[in-house]
């Protein structure tokens, strides 16, 4: 273990830490027993605040750590991160304001609370509830992989011993999270959002100059990769394997696979429930769309990140034995940075960990208490058990992930995150065409959704790699042709085919569609109009 | 929507159609070849491709504002909710 690199990031830990508990009083309410304060900070984040929550929501420390490990691998598929978070604002833009209008004026927490509400179906919500949290937490449990990486390389790990000494750090970490999660909501991450972001810019900047001017430039790294990869392809050549590595997709395989990759996970990133959280958090209908036109800043940045595997391979960095990948970028700053900046970068990942973590299990818990348990146990619940009831869900929601990435395989966890993937886009057609359109029969909604998650479960399963028999690739080949896309691409077609038939027949049969309680005018309502009075008001003092 | 501001919001639209598509063109982009400083075209192209969008996307910001403030003067309602 190195002590400066640990003594800063103990400082900068710690630092999270004090702000996490200090966050209740920010931008403070009169209480915070209601779901509108714990779980959504009050809907009072402007466009700068909004800006680093939601930045610090969506690009996980999981990412930071796995996309630049695809391309250290010899995978430039992972680089497809890039496109997708292109992709992603302008679709935002589109429909994100109409579901926090709509949102606002009739108090929906979370897109299931919408769904149940425009569909008049509690069954639709569940339905959109149940996936969010089953792939919600496999989320949280990654967010813990790339704690775990960073203390491994801190040496922070001791190998021997069983596995609660072995982890007791990550132990700690994690209970100081959900203790600060449970008593400042989302105020706390929103907070603490400034640092990590901060931290992470500035880890990133300062890597993509100082390390590659090591190497001989840019230029000198892409070179070695080449080579690199030339070699090893030519090695795996020889021994009759597949020669896989490259600097881009070269062949139409590759390149329909990045595209439906970048495509697919578009547009499920907004279906995920923490994304919603971070949207629904925001004080007016403007701050989505000047946050859609200043967010790709963080994808410049993960695109810079990316590269950084490349420049492991460069840097010719040693990722143990048997190889872990993921090792490739704290093994990088460990060998590359002096020992009090390594420090800082480590610091940046787990912060980096902590953030997304929180908002996760926020919103996990904002599903279950109102689409479940208000749904379906307490239908009386007052503003305070909700809150209660998140609460300690929030804590469930992190032990279930902690207890998953000790107990269980890793990789279990890492296959379930590509699972999660495929399963939320299917939530799309019922919530972005319920946006703009009733047409859509909500038996039918359900029916393609129940369709495409059974297709895309067993699809899945059923893909193997060269090293794993299952769960081994989110790309399978398209029904009746030889191109390689991705699963949740697939799974989505199915489910639209199965929401389109089952609607036509179902108003044939003149079915009985439940109640709208949605008016047209509520999806562009603003701030100030009727109904979507501001909830916080944070000059007024608190009593 | 009314006739006032329909062709600002088709404008928009337009805008985030150009600014989405382009990074699913993958085949016109894969190529090592010319490099910028360093960076073969795959990468260096989806760095311009991010900035690209976020200029249209900031463009089509503007557009929605002054679309949606129409719609809202057309209905009667006051302005001003949404800085």
């Amino acid at each position: 273990m190195n002590g400066v690199a640990f003594g800063v990031f103990l400082f900068l830990f710690l630092l999270v830490t004090v702000m996490g508990f200090a966050a209740a009083r920010w931008r403070r309410a009169k209480t915070m027993d209601s779901l509108d304060e714990w779980g959504l900070g009050g809907r009072g984040f402007g466009t700068f605040i909004a800006w680093f929550l939601i930045g610090g929501d969506l690009y996980t420390a999981y990412t930071f750590i796995a996309v630049p490990a695809t391309l250290f691998a010899g995978s430039v598929t992972g680089f497809f991160a890039v496109p997708y978070t292109i992709i992603i604002y302008p679709m935002v833009f589109a429909f994100l304001p109409r579901l926090w209008s709509v949102s606002h004026r009739h108090g929906y927490v979370t897109p299931a609370d919408f769904v149940e509400g425009r569909y008049g179906s509690k069954s639709l919500g569940l339905a959109v509830a149940a996936t969010g949290i089953v792939a919600t937490m496999p989320y949280i449990a990654l967010q813990l992989v790339g704690m775990q990486v960073v203390l491994q390389v801190l040496g922070l790990q001791p190998s021997s011993g069983n596995w609660f000494l072995k982890d007791l750090p990550l132990f700690i970490a994690f209970l100081i999270l959900a203790a600060y999660t449970y008593s400042s909501g989302l105020r706390a991450p929103a907070l603490i959002a400034f640092v990590k972001d901060t931290l992470i810019y500035l880890v990133i900047i300062v890597a993509v100059i100082y390390i590659p001017h090591h190497l001989g430039g840019w230029g000198q790294v892409f070179h070695t990769v080449k080579s690199n990869f030339d070699s090893s392809n030519a090695a795996a050549a020889a021994a009759g394997q597949p020669a896989t590595k490259g600097v881009f997709p070269a062949t139409g395989v590759g390149q329909w696979a990045y595209a439906s990759l970048a495509l697919g996970s578009a547009l499920a990133l907004f279906m995920y429930p923490h994304s919603v959280t971070g949207a629904l958090s925001t004080r007016n209908r403007g701050v989505i769309r000047r946050n859609a036109a200043l967010l790709p800043a963080y994808s410049f940045l993960l695109g810079l990140l990316a590269l950084l595997g490349f420049v492991a391979v460069a840097a010719a960095v040693k990722v143990g034995n048997p190889p872990n990948a993921q090792l490739a970028i704290p093994q990088l700053m460990e060998d590359q940075f002096p020992s009090w900046f390594a420090g800082v970068a480590y610091a940046a990942i787990v912060i980096g960990a902590l953030v997304p973590a929180a908002i996760m299990s926020i919103a996990a818990a904002n599903l279950w208490t109102r689409n479940i348990y208000k749904a379906f146990i307490n239908r009386a619940a007052t503003p305070v058990q909700e809150a209660r009831q998140a609460k300690l869900v929030s804590l469930v929601v992190k032990f279930g992930a902690l207890i998953f990435v000790l107990a269980l395989n890793k990789s279990f966890a890492i296959n379930l995150q590509l699972l999660g993937g495929v399963w939320i886009l299917q939530t799309f057609p019922a919530i972005v065409a319920g946006l703009y359109t009733r047409w859509f029969h909500r038996w039918a909604l359900l029916a393609g959704w129940l369709a495409s998650m059974v297709y895309g479960t067993w699809v899945a399963y059923d893909t193997p790699s060269p090293t794993q028999a299952h769960f081994g690739s989110s790309v399978h080949v398209f029904p009746g042709t030889h191109t390689g896309i991705y699963i949740a691409i697939t799974a989505f077609i199915l489910n639209v085919v199965v929401a389109v038939v089952g609607t036509v027949v179902l108003r044939a049969l003149r079915v009985p569609d439940g109640v709208d309680g949605t008016r047209p005018e509520d999806y562009v309502a603003d701030i100030g109009d009727e109904g979507v009075e501001p909830e916080l008001n944070p000059v007024q003092p608190a009593h | 929507m009314n006739a006032r501001s329909t062709g600002l919001w088709v404008l928009t639209g337009i805008l985030l159609v150009v600014a989405a598509v382009p990074p699913l063109l993958v085949p016109v982009y894969a190529r090592t070849t010319p490099t910028l400083w360093g960076f073969p075209f795959f990468f260096w192209f989806q760095f311009l491709l991010v900035i690209w969008a976020a200029v249209l996307t900031t463009g089509a910001y503007f557009l929605a504002k002054e679309a949606y403030r129409r719609d809202r003067a057309a209905r009667g309602m006051r302005n001003g909710g949404s800085r």
